[in-house]
């Protein structure tokens, strides 16, 4: 019964990334903006960084990292903020969409549980970043360079409890999207703030002491300074063994709370009646 | 039957006298109370103001290093050593900008996914109408906004105006019709796509890329110093810079503002040009409410 009910679900999580696929290949131009526009975020930075160069390095910067090689801490800051952003948005704007469209409320008259749907939601949203990534990290090399060590295997490993821990987030999203019916701006700002105050572009320690407190008690800031650290041989925040197990526990924390909070709003949605209201 | 329909349309003609006032300031009604139903749109316009600045501010800070040595290659690129200001009035710019591409591209897209465009569409009223319905409350919306804005980087980036406030508004008020040019020839540009995010990603990356949002123009290389030339929002930037930073005066900024205007006669007039055309077009083929 159990294994039948597993397939069941895989079935639907299939269904829905088949869905997800249709209408990513439905809009190509689409296709190409996703790797696009992660470059035209990072030319800036690099114009930014290229000012404040002296002599070609940016020994600044060293001072506070350990690294001068701005572009490969940028790309790494870059590519696990893509994956927080790709798991929010994916989940948050589907329901939205789903609220526009009207098809909200017959997908949640179907025998698949919320949390069902919301991981199938993601699931493509995922799979897109992690290629697209891949192909944004290999233009940035070739267009303004960057090098990075010999640990990519360890840090995958690493990566692997944070981005299950952001499905815990996901669904604390989700539960706000269904709330205040507004997607674009609950998912922008905390996608945003999250990936700031984390430190996907700069070391934490800069920040002034009452949002350096914020952003030591967010796991995602051991994710972004690890893989760093692990990669480009960063000066990291604590000794790396304790930055992973800090991601490993925020991995079962994370998800619980997800799923604690995602569980109470449906039952609210459905008691006060606001699931096809926009 | 025939004799029915023609009487509803005779008299439907007959009724018919459209005020296109009339019809600009129920669309700005429309979008305010849309705007208003959903209270999140407010905290973000409080939010916004001080959280997208802050990466790049940072940025700027952790590559200034802990002496601030980098700072002197900025300050001798800038001619100043205040990034903060550098960074707030380049990203605010965007801001605006970024607003008005979603607003644009947002309004006739969701109408067009909601099924109402064409009902509206079949409104007895220009369809620049609809535009220029839209263009109002972004203007609105876009003043509230810098004003929030103003007050909260006094508060949270100790922000202070060197020049004269006036004569920023005024290099504000002559970039509207070039920003708003853009607009409707993006409004034109959606319908055709009929995907707004990605030309909003577009357009926005453009400007991103070459109109000195965050860094000096002067470290570009110069085929897009070139590129960046022909973009209004790089003299809006430069000029407010010179201003507010620096304390400029009118005569300091005079062919700027020229400039601004000379863009925003031809970007409007594109904008009008385009947006008939695609109308027209869209009728013809009949893809008006295709999604």
């Amino acid at each position: 019964m159990k294994w039948q009910k597993l397939k069941f679900y895989m079935t639907t999580i299939w269904a829905i990334t088949i869905k997800d696929i249709k209408i990513f290949f439905r809009y190509p131009i689409n296709a190409i903006f996703r790797i696009v526009e992660p470059i035209m975020w990072i030319t800036p930075v690099y114009f930014l960084a290229k000012s404040f160069q002296i002599g070609g390095e940016n020994i600044g910067f060293k001072l506070f990292s350990g690294t001068s090689d701005y572009m490969a801490f940028l790309i790494i800051g870059s590519i696990i903020a893509s994956f927080v952003s790709a798991i929010l948005w994916g989940m948050g704007f589907s329901l939205k969409n789903e609220m526009d469209s009207g098809v909200l409320e017959s997908n949640w008259l179907t025998p698949v549980p919320l949390l069902v749907q919301m991981i199938g939601r993601s699931i493509f949203s995922v799979i897109i970043t992690l290629i697209n990534s891949l192909i944004v990290a290999f233009l940035v090399w070739l267009i303004f360079g960057f090098e990075i060590g010999n640990g990519i295997v360890s840090a995958v490993i690493t990566l692997f409890p944070m981005l299950i821990a952001l499905y815990g987030i996901g669904f604390g999203i989700a539960s706000l999207v269904l709330i205040t019916n507004n997607a674009n701006n609950v998912i922008d700002i905390t996608n945003y703030l999250l990936n700031s105050i984390s430190g996907n572009r700069f070391p934490v320690e800069i920040l002034p002491r009452v949002i350096l407190a914020v952003s030591l008690a967010l796991p995602l800031t051991y994710g972004f300074d690890s893989v760093r650290g692990i990669l480009l041989e960063t000066n990291t925040l604590l000794p790396l063994y304790q930055e992973q197990l800090i991601l490993v526990l925020f991995m079962f924390v994370g998800t619980a709370i997800g799923y604690f909070i995602l569980n109470k709003v449906e039952k609210y949605c459905k008691t006060i009646g606001n699931i096809g209201h926009y | 039957m025939d004799t029915t329909y023609e009487s509803i349309r005779v008299s439907s003609k007959a009724n018919a006298s459209p005020s296109i006032l009339i019809a600009i300031v129920y669309i700005f009604k429309k979008e305010l109370t849309q705007f208003l139903r959903y209270p999140s749109w407010f905290v973000s316009m409080l939010i916004w103001p001080v959280l997208f600045p802050f990466g790049y501010v940072f940025t700027a800070k952790a590559l200034s290093g802990p002496a601030s040595s980098g700072i002197n290659t900025f300050s001798a690129l800038t001619g100043t050593t205040d990034y903060v200001s550098y960074m707030i009035i380049g990203t605010t710019m965007w801001m605006w900008v970024n607003w008005m591409l979603w607003g644009f591209g947002s309004s006739l897209r969701r109408e067009q996914v909601l099924g109402t465009l064409e009902s509206n569409w079949l409104c007895p009223i220009p369809k620049t109408t609809l535009l220029f319905g839209y263009s109002f409350f972004q203007l609105l919306y876009s003043f509230v906004f810098m004003g929030i804005s103003l007050i909260e980087f006094m508060l949270f980036y100790n922000f202070r105006f060197t020049g004269n406030p006036l004569l920023a508004l005024l290099i504000i008020v002559a970039s509207i019709p070039s920003i708003y040019g853009i607009g409707f020839i993006f409004a034109s540009i959606i319908m055709w796509v009929k995907e707004a995010n990605s030309m909003v990603f577009l357009v926005r990356g453009v400007i991103t890329v070459f109109c000195g949002i965050t860094y000096p123009l002067a470290i570009l290389p110069n085929w897009m110093k070139g590129v960046s030339s022909f973009i209004p929002v790089t003299y809006s930037i430069r000029s407010l810079r010179a201003v507010i930073s620096a304390g400029a005066r009118i005569g300091d900024v005079r062919t700027d503002i020229m400039i601004l205007l000379l863009f925003g006669v031809i970007l409007m007039t594109l904008g009008i040009l385009a947006f008939n055309y695609t109308q027209k077009k869209v009728k013809e083929t009949g893809s008006l409410g295709h999604y």
